[in-house]
């Protein structure tokens, strides 16, 4: 009997990415961020504050083995080792595992800086859209944090919950978004209370004879709506943009965008990175001004 | 008595089963709109319902459906599973929620066999001279109940005994609250929290002596290094491991308006000779303990502005319980109040089991970051 081929839907794309256009990274202050999310772990290493080299895989079950798979796929091919990394901060769920990390700072801090990076200095409100959780945030023309709000324990409105249905109905994570727009009328919102309840839900749509496309509009119309309600709560001031996983599902995107009556701004980098990015980021501050100070006491 | 106990959080039934060996009667009460003057006045033991620590709340499910507030569940639970063993409950009600733990008790109570002491106070939510006098007439009911249950008077004599004690209370808490204003206090916010939750189970005598004792020794204590000066508002908030697991991500609460902090306290009680009772009745309905008063809500959060600034506060944690009726929406009132003043608020929901520590630990560290900026 011919084995039955086993697709995971929910798989999304890992990868690492080396940047071209820095040839050699010596006599460059180098610094890295490694954020250990709930489903999945960036490590980012900048070269004088410009992104050098990243990777983005999924969080395994060890949350330091994670960190450490992570920053060596992002050396690969860079001739960089942890002694080169002049100053590590670790973020995230799992901040506390990174073995070799100098200092920790929450996700949220980090995510401000990070899109304050990734779409420039007019960002205001940045949603991000993690494994597990959900971020509203306001930053100033720095990114510095200026007020935040998080969902509370539910994965519903999140990347798990998107791997979840990507799973339930055989389609692929990635194609969802375009695949939610192939209807001729935007369905009513599935249940937004629960990744739980939103699968029964969709199982019991499928039965009733509704498309696929269908019920991932209901889906994502049900996740857009999840997370309209902290962006409402917590106030939109454009610029706004929307950082994590889901920054790259259209299907939650635009509907997010619909209901607020607003445009996201286009991201410059892979949406995933924002938390790491920001850690390196923080980390080659906070190395500047401790090097800033020491040429003070010097004098 | 040693004043370490003053740091023992776990509800304790230590001071009303030695109370009850003397043959004597120790009450419960839940909200702070119930005066222990009067409890006191009756030799009474006046034990102030909390539910720190509790886990679960299971049996008190049966009677409280899970989407009711799991404070005042969790105090049904222990009276169902026998971790107070009291002689009766006084309620008042104050919100909505507990209001349902007498009704229930009574019920199992007299189910199980229980020769239990009830009794419910209207608590109005306007402060007028109508008002004021309508609580006082309820307070008078108390007062002839609670004098056939214990078999002791309650007279003016009596209840001006029970106010000195408590207004010397009141003064020694003030002067545990100026320790806080400190640049680098001695005491950490879940030890403040802990101090005023101990006077919930012991005997005001043990717990002035206790209080005296730690301030004798509050020079002696090491101040305290932090990233920045929070206060804590909201809902009833009885786990001082709340509060530090704020405290453990660099931050100090140095400041509260709590029913179970400050607020439980407050000003001195000023006497009318003439009328006792009505002093009583005016200084329990008029304090701005709680948003559950219609017409003192600007009031308090004046006071909330107030304190906020006596304390030097860089930020306030507003932590609202699932379902609470009476802190539901002071945030959207209270947030450009604190920020005219440049002071954030992170707002926090919460449970009363602390199931969610990881969650308020990244919060509150986040809020503590961006304080630092």
């Amino acid at each position: 009997m011919a084995e039955i081929e086993k697709v995971e839907y929910w798989r999304w794309k890992e990868s690492n990415w080396k940047n071209p256009d820095i040839p050699d990274w010596r006599g460059s202050l180098i610094t890295a961020g490694i954020d250990i999310g709930s489903t999945s772990t960036q490590a980012v290493i900048m070269a004088d504050g410009i992104p050098y080299a990243y990777s983005n895989m999924r969080t395994g079950s060890n949350s330091p083995d994670s960190a450490i798979n992570a920053i060596n796929w992002a050396m690969k091919d860079t001739g960089l080792t942890l002694e080169d990394i002049t100053y590590t901060i670790g973020t995230g769920y799992g901040r506390v595992n990174v073995p070799f990390s100098n200092k920790t700072v929450t996700e949220i801090t980090c995510h401000s800086r990070g899109a304050n990076f990734i779409y420039g200095p007019s960002i205001r409100t940045i949603l991000d859209m993690g494994g597990q959780d959900c971020k509203a945030i306001h930053c100033d023309e720095n990114g510095a944090v200026t007020s935040f709000m998080m969902n509370d324990k539910c994965a519903a409105g999140t990347g798990r919950g998107m791997e979840v249905i990507a799973n339930l109905l055989a389609v692929r994570v990635e194609d969802i978004g375009k695949m939610s727009f192939e209807i001729d009328e935007e369905p009513p919102p599935v249940s937004s209370t629960c990744v739980i309840f939103a699968k029964s839900e969709a199982t019991k749509l499928m039965r009733a004879g509704w498309t696929k496309e269908k019920v991932l509009a209901a889906y994502c119309h049900a996740m857009a709506l999840r997370v309209v309600r902290l962006l409402e709560r917590n106030g939109m001031e454009l610029d706004f943009a929307i950082t994590g996983g889901i920054a790259k599902n259209i299907g939650v995107v635009k509907r997010i965008e619909r209901l607020m009556g607003v445009t996201a701004l286009e991201p410059k980098w892979d949406t995933q990175i924002a938390g790491a990015a920001g850690a390196a980021l923080i980390a080659k501050d906070l190395v500047e001004r401790k090097r800033a100070k020491e040429a003070v006491a010097a004098k | 008595m040693s004043y370490q106990k003053l740091f023992e959080t776990k509800v304790s039934g230590e001071a009303a089963k030695a109370w009850q060996a003397q043959g004597k009667k120790a009450v419960g009460y839940v909200c702070c709109h119930v005066p222990e003057e009067i409890f006191y006045a009756a030799d009474v033991l006046p034990i102030r319902l909390r539910a720190t620590d509790c886990v679960d709340s299971s049996d008190a499910e049966t009677w409280m459906t899970s989407f009711s507030c799991s404070f005042a569940r969790s105090i049904l639970q222990y009276l169902i599973d026998g971790t107070y063993k009291l002689d009766g409950l006084v309620q008042t009600d104050g919100c909505m929620m507990p209001a349902r733990i007498m009704d229930n008790w009574e019920h199992i109570s007299k189910k199980e066999g229980k020769d239990q002491f009830t009794h419910f106070i209207g608590a109005p939510r306007i402060t007028n001279d109508i008002s004021t006098g309508f609580y006082k007439s309820e307070l008078q009911e108390l007062v002839d109940a609670i004098s056939k249950f214990s078999g002791v008077e309650v007279t003016d004599e009596r209840l001006k005994a029970a106010i000195a004690k408590t207004n010397e209370m009141r003064s020694l808490m003030d002067q545990v609250y100026a320790l806080r204003t400190a640049e680098k206090p001695v005491v950490s916010g879940a030890e403040v929290l802990s101090i005023a939750l101990a006077e919930c189970d012991h005997h005001i005598d043990d717990y002035i002596q206790m209080l005296k004792d730690f301030l004798a020794d509050a020079k002696n204590r090491k101040p305290i290094e932090a990233r920045s000066r929070l206060m804590i508002i909201g809902s009833a908030l009885d786990n001082p491991e709340y509060i530090k697991v704020i405290e453990e991500k660099g931050g100090i609460v140095v400041a509260d308006d709590l029913c179970f902090g400050y607020r439980a306290f407050g000003p001195q009680l000023e006497v009318d000779d003439s009328d006792v009772l009505g002093s009583i009745a005016k200084y329990y309905l008029k304090r701005n303990v709680c948003p559950r008063s219609l017409d003192n809500r600007p009031a308090m959060h004046k006071e909330i502005i107030d304190m906020a600034k006596k304390y030097n506060v860089q930020g306030v944690i507003y932590q609202k319980m699932q379902n609470c009726e009476c802190w539901g929406g002071e945030a959207y009132y209270l947030e450009p109040d604190l920020k005219a003043i440049g002071v954030p608020m992170l707002q926090l929901e919460r449970e009363e089991h602390m199931a969610n520590a990881g969650q308020l630990a990244v919060r509150a560290e986040a809020f503590i970051e961006m304080l630092e900026k």
